[in-house]
């Protein structure tokens, strides 16, 4: 933004104060996860304490999740299908946003509809027949399964964004590009996409995380506990019962969140850097 | 651009009919000889010693017995009945699988008749209790073999009831409401789960519709019964008992909530298997001294009932070698076996079987005894209807719990059967 | 361009949701095979009281649900387009409620909203403005309230970061134009940057209503459907009646029942997506 008038009074009201807010409304339920991750069973039941402090503090719950359960194996699989998944929805994604976007031709119409439609399809009704393909291609309790309909859901959401951004570059860049004599290929390559990094990084996190967070297919497809993801892992081997192991569920919360988000946090600066850089002005 | 595209198209067609070959190769050359191996799909049990007793003792004995290798298949709670699904519907994946309420009967088409090894088990153990039909046998076949039953009783803290007076657990449903009465005024009210969860809260409210002389479905199965007298009865005591005794919260209530509302004090009665009493020694071993469990209480007609709760194990007709998954099943079954299995597990799945009646593990902790007894009156939600379609769907849809949940929340009793009839009559429609 | 991705949705998602319709008009107990019944399991929908409360909670919901996000997320994205220290490290954290797995969230919602355990409650009790408390998942009303409050505290960094990304796709020169021409920080943001973050806004938003429509982990994992039905959706109610009665015809019916409402969304935006608009 431009010139700031005001001194600290105006960058509290317009900075710090609704930052506050947001973030005690957004990180207090982490503050809550990390202290039942470390709180003793004999706290975590006693109503009478103070919820918010931990008198006795105790690893036991990571310990026990990192030696006792396959937390380190779902953690693995999580990224590495999250991974693949992002990777398979952002050049689908790209494959239908660009034409979309800047190209005309027959049947855009019917193609956007048909991709926007895939979304009327919801889960809970997707999974049987899907179950059924995945079985028919022996793909059972492998991560293929997940890595292949993961996209499904993330594909039509990726080409959207993606196409949100793709309009918003200026045509002229692109035109410029050609007269100056590079095919429609090197175009994309070196002027047009680069301009969309910001999109790429929405796009790509939106996909990563929801892959993550992804729990009924995973649920259906990945039974064996050395292929699953941490979504299913902790709830299959945390709750046995009608008994929850709340601090180890929690300490699962946190250790599969908290890194991730650590990654993030230089994607954040990649993306701001990428714009300016990229330098719409010129 | 376009040269880049096609390549990666090609590659993952490629890779699709690759595995697709590799699919079918393998699983030509499965068909024809014996197993080497057979999976048996089950709910993760919340005692581990239970999972790891089938995992590191049975299998590895059925192995070197036979040379087959059992591997166990653990899915988490809740997700069974989904498994079961996709696999029932889908024809692939474990050949034998626990199963629990009515399931054997959602899922006859896909499998196999047992009655012959049935009678086999059963003759070798003393014969089966009456009511292990109930959830296994459809037209006239046995199609899964009973294991064990996880009764719901009642817990409840004795220390706190003798405060008040009430020496041993009460009897009937209106001594309950008037020990309630004074415990909640002490500050220890009482929390039966009325919301949403799988067994807790149908655990508590069939018995008392039933107790009342109240009915779902007449045992023709096809004729909505719940209009009556009865059903007004045991409604207006529900929610009396609500009111009285409970607080609001246990409207919203899921099957965990009331482990975590007794465990840390905060309720002194509800209806729970035994799990509550079994993490309670483990963890809490000063609550767990003076944790009590009785049967239901006797309602207005005198009797006593209880939800059946039954796990039980079935072949997928799938099975590449049905015989070989029946030899597993009877060797399983076989007092040799599974009295070991029921014996790790302390108790917690009653067997169906007359000879463990006054098994070790009974009086390893007498204060389990009510289960076994309770076993003569537990019956399957719609009982006295035998099991059917519209029956999972009622249940399913939470017809009766919803009932009672409504009138608690406020609704008039006339309105609340009134909604439930309606209810139950267009979904035995089809009955 | 076009055609491996439209092969893989055809395959992957056209051809189950061909199967599904099918299914919504068949009588199909799990592991039976299916008989037609054309439209009949609609009919038995349309008499189901269940299933009318739970088409009007989804609507509250998403609605709700929605409006906040949208609000709320802007005012998010103002807040953190600023310039200030820790500034990266703070915008990854605020993505920390997207990030962590629902599932495991949603149980320390569950914790957290538990009066007998709620840190809410026990605040309230501290300082003497309630007791015990209310009861936030065994109230219906406070049930859906609390819901909506869970969604909208796990999709608000969504709204955030996406919202943000538009907002640095803005040229800071319309900013410095504006501001010559003589207009106040309001003004800028209502003739500079709502209009071109329009586009942002509204495929989020409309993503967002999919998405919430459809909503099925935290409603499974907070309430099943509790109390008495306050909180079923349609993925909810569907999935019991499929999974837990075992009738997959009638669950697919009250699935399927979510299209119309989607499908005007899907049009809408299908309108605005069409190439060739400037």
């Amino acid at each position: 933004m431009s010139v700031e008038r005001g001194g600290w009074r105006v960058r509290a009201l317009k900075l710090w104060i609704p930052l506050g807010a947001f973030m005690l409304f957004t990180l207090f339920p982490f503050y809550w996860m990390a202290v039942t991750s470390i709180k003793p069973n004999s706290e975590l039941y006693n109503r009478k304490i103070m919820p918010m402090i931990v008198y006795h503090p105790t690893l036991k719950h990571y310990v026990d999740l990192l030696t006792e359960t396959n937390f380190l194996v779902w953690t693995w699989n999580t990224f590495l299908v999250a991974v693949v998944s992002t990777a398979i929805s952002l050049v689908f994604g790209t494959m239908l946003a660009y034409p979309l976007a800047r190209m005309k031709f027959a049947g855009s119409a019917l193609i956007s509809f048909a991709v926007a439609a895939t979304y009327l399809v919801p889960q809970p009704l997707l999974f049987i027949p899907l179950a059924d393909i995945i079985n028919q291609l022996h793909l059972g309790d492998t991560l293929t399964s997940v890595m292949l309909t993961y996209p499904t859901l993330l594909v039509p959401f990726c080409a959207w964004l993606l196409m949100g951004y793709f309009r918003s570059v200026p045509v002229e860049l692109e035109d410029a590009a050609r007269i100056d004599g590079a095919t429609r290929l090197q175009t994309i390559f070196r002027v047009f996409l680069p301009l969309c990094v910001p999109g790429f990084i929405s796009a790509g996190i939106f996909a990563f995380t929801l892959s993550q967070n992804e729990f009924l297919y995973a649920l259906i497809f990945l039974t064996q506990t050395d292929v699953r993801t941490v979504p299913v892992g902790a709830i299959a081997e945390l709750v046995k019962g009608d008994v929850f192991y709340w601090g180890q569920l929690m300490a699962a919360a946190l250790l599969g969140s908290v890194p991730v988000a650590v990654i993030y946090s230089f994607f954040v600066e990649h993306y701001v850097a990428g714009l300016t850089a990229g330098a719409v002005k010129q | 651009m376009a040269n880049i595209v096609n390549a990666a198209s090609r590659r993952d067609v490629l890779k699709i009919s690759a595995l697709t070959a590799v699919g079918g190769i393998l699983g030509a050359s499965r068909a024809g000889a014996a197993p080497k191996q057979m999976t048996m799909m089950h709910e993760s049990s919340f005692i581990p010693a239970y999972d790891a007793y089938f995992k590191n003792t049975l299998a590895p004995a059925y192995e070197k017995a036979t040379g087959i290798k059992i591997v166990y298949e653990t899915v988490s709670v809740g997700s069974i009945q989904t498994r079961d699904t996709t696999v029932a519907e889908t024809g692939t994946g474990p050949e034998m699988a626990q199963m629990a309420f009515n399931w054997p009967f959602l899922f006859d088409q896909k499998l196999v008749d047992v009655t012959d090894i049935a009678k086999i088990i059963g003759d070798k153990a003393g014969g089966w209790h009456a009511n292990s039909a109930e959830a296994v046998v459809v037209n006239g076949k046995w199609k899964a073999i009973p294991f064990g039953n996880i009764g719901q009783l009642m817990n409840y803290r004795m220390d706190w009831f003798e405060e008040v007076g009430v020496k041993s657990f009460p009897e009937t449903w209106a001594e309950l409401l008037e020990a309630g009465i004074k415990l909640k005024k002490a500050g220890h009210p009482f929390g039966f789960e009325l919301g949403h969860g799988f067994g807790d809260n149908h655990g508590w409210l069939y018995p008392l519709l039933w107790s009342f002389g109240a009915r779902e479905v007449d045992k023709d199965g096809k004729t909505v019964a719940i209009d009556s007298a009865e059903t007004a009865a045991a409604i207006d005591f529900c929610r009396e008992f609500f009111q009285k005794t409970m607080f609001e919260d246990v409207l919203g209530w899921t099957d965990v909530s009331n482990n975590k509302a007794f465990l840390s004090e905060q309720i002194s009665c509800t209806n729970n298997a035994e799990s509550i009493l079994y993490v309670a020694k483990r963890d809490f071993p000063d609550i767990g001294k003076v944790t009590g469990q009785a049967q239901n209480p006797k309602g207005p007609s005198g009797e006593r009932f209880h939800m059946l709760n039954p796990w039980t194990h079935g072949i997928f007709t799938h099975t590449p070698d049905v015989q070989a998954a029946k030899d597993f099943m009877v060797w399983l079954m076989d007092p040799k076996q599974v009295a070991g299995w029921y014996d790790v597990a302390d108790s917690y799945y009653g067997p169906f079987l007359h000879a463990y009646d006054d098994a070790s593990f009974w009086h390893k902790e007498p204060r389990n005894l009510p289960y076994r007894d309770s076993m003569a009156n537990s019956h399957l939600p719609g009982w006295p209807a035998p099991i059917s379609r519209p029956q999972s769907e009622s249940v399913a849809k939470y017809v009766v719990v919803d009932m009672f949940a409504k009138a608690c929340a406020g609704k008039s009793t006339k309105e609340v059967i009134a909604d439930a009839s309606a209810q139950l009559k267009q979904i035995f429609k089809s009955a | 361009m076009v055609g491996p991705p439209i092969l893989f949705l055809c395959a992957l998602v056209g051809y189950p949701f061909l199967y599904g319709i099918w299914l919504s008009l068949e009588d199909r107990p799990v592991a039976h095979a299916g008989t037609f019944v054309g439209l009949a399991n609609f009919v038995a929908d349309a008499h189901d009281p269940v299933f009318w409360r739970v088409t009007i909670n989804t609507f509250v919901y998403t609605f709700f649900a929605t409006i906040l996000k949208m609000v709320g997320g802007l005012g998010l994205a103002l807040v953190m387009n600023q310039n200030f220290r820790g500034k990266n490290l703070i915008r990854a954290l605020m993505l920390l409620p997207f990030i962590v797995p629902t599932v495991l969230s949603t149980i320390a919602w569950m914790w957290m909203l538990d009066p007998g355990f709620s840190v809410i409650n026990w605040l309230l009790k501290y300082f003497g403005l309630a007791n015990p408390g209310p009861s936030w998942l065994g109230n219906p009303t406070l049930a859906m309230i609390s819901l909506i409050i869970v969604n909208v505290w796990r999709g608000l960094p969504f709204y955030g970061i996406t919202l943000l990304a538009g907002l640095q796709t803005i040229s800071p020169d319309l900013y410095e134009a504006a501001t010559i021409d003589g207009a106040s920080t309001w003004h800028r943001f209502i003739y500079v940057t709502l209009p071109l973050l329009k586009p942002v806004i509204f495929i989020v938003t409309m993503f967002s209503i999919i998405f919430t429509f459809a909503d099925f982990q935290l409603v499974y994992v907070l309430t099943r459907g509790g109390p008495a039905n306050a909180t079923h959706l349609f993925a909810t109610y569907a999935f019991d009646i499929a999974m837990g009665g075992g009738q997959l015809g009638m669950g697919a019916s009250v699935a399927l029942a979510m299209l119309p409402p989607l499908a005007l969304i899907i049009i809408a935006m299908s309108i605005y997506m069409k190439p060739n608009k400037s």
